[in-house]
């Protein structure tokens, strides 16, 4: 549609995307949780701190999510070990099972199977509360109420994600090697000692403080993500729904890309 | 704060606490296992080539892990510095002249290095002292050798081929043992003499396994000869005797000696007799005298015979010759006759009597 000035002359209507409807959407969605996330670091260091939610959502997300990490971490350290071992067995180097779990369970599979797990519990727990919160207008009556919504439901959660995630991996790691070790023990005959001996002989200081630091990052991802899809979720039953599904596939896709891109920076610094 | 916010509480504390302990529990073992929270002393050795070995790598004395490589630098023109951290316990183990080289844990573990040697009259090793090294073979001299090896086996297989192909065309000895017939059967000819000798070995073997046996057998000469004590004093005696009848022999054979040395000199009668050539011509002179002188004798006892006074005496003389004669031989006659008689009496008992009887 062309426009007329006073000169008669045509002039262009401003375009209602800047780039494509889909991208502009992409990019507005990336804006909106830049600003997410700058608004979540801007109020966990401003008063006051809302300790008890924090420890609420603490017991929330990693006291009840502990048996079945526990579980998982378990029966992944037995089904590593299994799956390992035919491999060394042709080479006769069924002995160096323990140090490969080990290097395995340490550097990957604790951090990952955790964050996964905790992907799939508490990032969908946190956008169906939130979504539902938004969806029955409780965070507008938050903010009628004088109460800061964001501080109270997000920064709690976030906290609370990025804090249990890396100690519920502490948990799933020695869950997992210590069925790593019963499976090891029942085959080989390996003894405890010479079990963990082996294990602390392969892994090394940056191993721990790698899988720590990338557990911190996944938990704040799940948080952030299952906040930030809860807290805009859409108006309706629908919203929450879509919410909750959201968070989990969005955190799940988002723990694998840092679960990469961490790979390369510590080896770098290996 | 309400109760069940009270319990949360404390459950989430127990929780991050257990976490924190899993932490540090783990921590803790592997600086233990990695020798982080001992106290060390720092000592370093120059390689030329340290391929596979990285910071974190393992220092092992007799086996035992001792430290960890704390660092891997270049030093001068193709050399690399390895800076070591050694546990003080076991510094009192490690003396100046041990030897480190690059080793492996295991066949195909991690590199590590290995202190070896070192005498108990050195004194211990300290921080900031420079190990020495000696190098370990490394792969790339080994696949160098491995190549020498291949050449040579080459050379070898090539040469077996070249004999092998003659021995096919029957050139050599070998290669005619395997082809030519007559050959063949005068080896197996051979063979079977050499069995036959060794047969013939076998049984001499046991003959003198048997001669032996009979050496041995209890009561036997040799047996006797070599266990029986009485029979070698018997024979310890005689050969005393013996030896005294050969000195009493030599004695002998020097006095003969002696006296065939007199037989030689003309100082004695029976060397004048053997060795004088006057007196043998003397001799000759005095037995051809006596010679005529009995002729002579001879000649005058005959013409005494024939002479008046003496031939009585001769006549008597020869008829009592004759006489005597006579009755010699009438007593010789006499005992013929005896020994007839005596031989017919000897011979009648034997006859049969019917043989005796005369036949009708």
């Amino acid at each position: 549609m062309k426009f007329h000035n006073d000169d008669d002359k045509p002039v262009r209507r401003p375009r209602a995307q800047v780039l494509s409807k889909q991208l502009d959407r992409v990019f507005t969605e990336l804006n909106s949780i830049a600003s997410f996330i700058g608004r979540f670091f801007k109020e966990v260091f401003m008063p006051p701190y809302e300790f008890k939610e924090i420890i609420r959502q603490c017991f929330e997300i990693g006291v009840k999510s502990l048996p079945l990490i526990s579980l998982t971490g378990f029966i992944i350290g037995i089904v590593f070990m299994n799956q390992s071992r035919p491999s060394l067995a042709e080479f006769g180097a069924t002995s160096w099972l323990p140090s490969l779990v080990s290097l395995a369970i340490v550097r990957a599979l604790a951090p990952l199977v955790t964050a996964l797990i905790g992907a799939g519990r508490i990032g969908s727990m946190i956008g169906a509360e939130l979504g539902s919160m938004k969806v029955t207008e409780q965070i507008e009556a938050m903010e009628v109420s004088a109460t800061n919504p964001f501080k109270f439901l997000v920064v709690s959660r976030v906290l609370a994600t990025t804090f249990m995630i890396p100690a519920l991996m502490m948990y799933t790691m020695l869950v997992a090697l210590l069925g790593a070790f019963l499976n090891v023990n029942a085959n080989e005959g390996t003894s405890f000692v010479t079990f963990f001996s082996q294990v602390f002989d392969a892994i090394t200081f940056l191993d721990i403080f790698s899988s720590l630091f990338k557990s911190a990052l996944f938990g704040f991802t799940i948080g952030v993500v299952g906040c930030y899809k809860g807290y805009n979720s859409s108006k309706g039953t629908e919203g929450v729904g879509k919410a909750a599904n959201s968070s989990v596939v969005t955190a799940m896709f988002l723990v694998f890309i840092e679960e990469l891109l961490s790979l390369q920076i510590i080896t770098a610094l290996r | 704060m309400s109760a069940v916010e009270n319990k949360r509480a404390v459950v989430v504390g127990v929780f991050v606490f257990l976490a924190l302990v899993i932490l540090v529990a783990g921590i803790f073992v592997l600086g233990g296992q990695q020798k982080r929270f001992t106290k060390t002393i720092q000592v370093s050795a120059v390689f030329d080539d340290v391929t596979g070995l990285k910071i974190g790598n393992q220092v092992l004395f007799s086996g035992v892990r001792v430290g960890v490589v704390q660092g891997i630098a270049f030093e001068g023109p193709s050399q690399v510095a390895i800076t070591m951290d050694i546990t003080q316990e076991a510094q009192k183990y490690i003396r100046k002249d041990v030897k480190a080289t690059i080793g492996s844990e295991s066949l195909i573990g991690n590199k590590a290095i290995v202190l070896t040697g070192g005498t108990p009259q050195m004194p211990v090793i300290q921080p900031g002292d420079r190990i020495a090294t000696s190098a370990q073979l490394s792969t790339e001299e080994m696949m160098q050798t491995l190549q020498e090896n291949n050449k040579n086996l080459l050379a070898i297989t090539n040469d077996f081929k070249q004999l092998s192909a003659g021995l096919a065309k029957g050139e050599g000895l070998a290669g005619a043992l395997l082809t030519d017939d007559q050959l063949a059967q005068n080896f197996q000819a051979i063979l079977a003499n050499l069995q036959r000798t060794s047969a013939t070995s076998v049984r001499a073997s046991q003959a003198l396994a048997q001669f032996s046996n009979k050496l041995n057998t209890q009561g036997g000469l040799a047996d006797e000869l070599l266990t029986d004590t009485v029979t070698f004093n018997k024979l310890q005696a005689t050969m005393t005797q013996l030896e005294q009848v050969m000195s009493t022999a030599n004695q002998i054979t020097s006095k003969l000696n002696t006296t065939t040395d007199k037989f030689g000199s003309n100082s004695n009668a029976l060397g004048v007799l053997l060795n004088d050539q006057e007196f043998a011509v003397d001799l000759q002179m005095t037995m051809q005298n006596l010679e005529s002188g009995t002729d002579k004798l001879d000649a005058t006892l005959e013409s005494l015979q024939h002479s008046i006074l003496l031939n009585g005496f001769f006549r008597r003389k020869a008829k009592r010759d004759a006489r005597q004669k006579e009755r010699e031989q009438e007593r010789q006659e006499r005992l013929q006759k005896l020994d007839e008689k005596e031989g017919k009496k000897n011979q009648l008992p034997l006859t049969p009597p019917d043989t005796l009887a005369p036949a009708h």
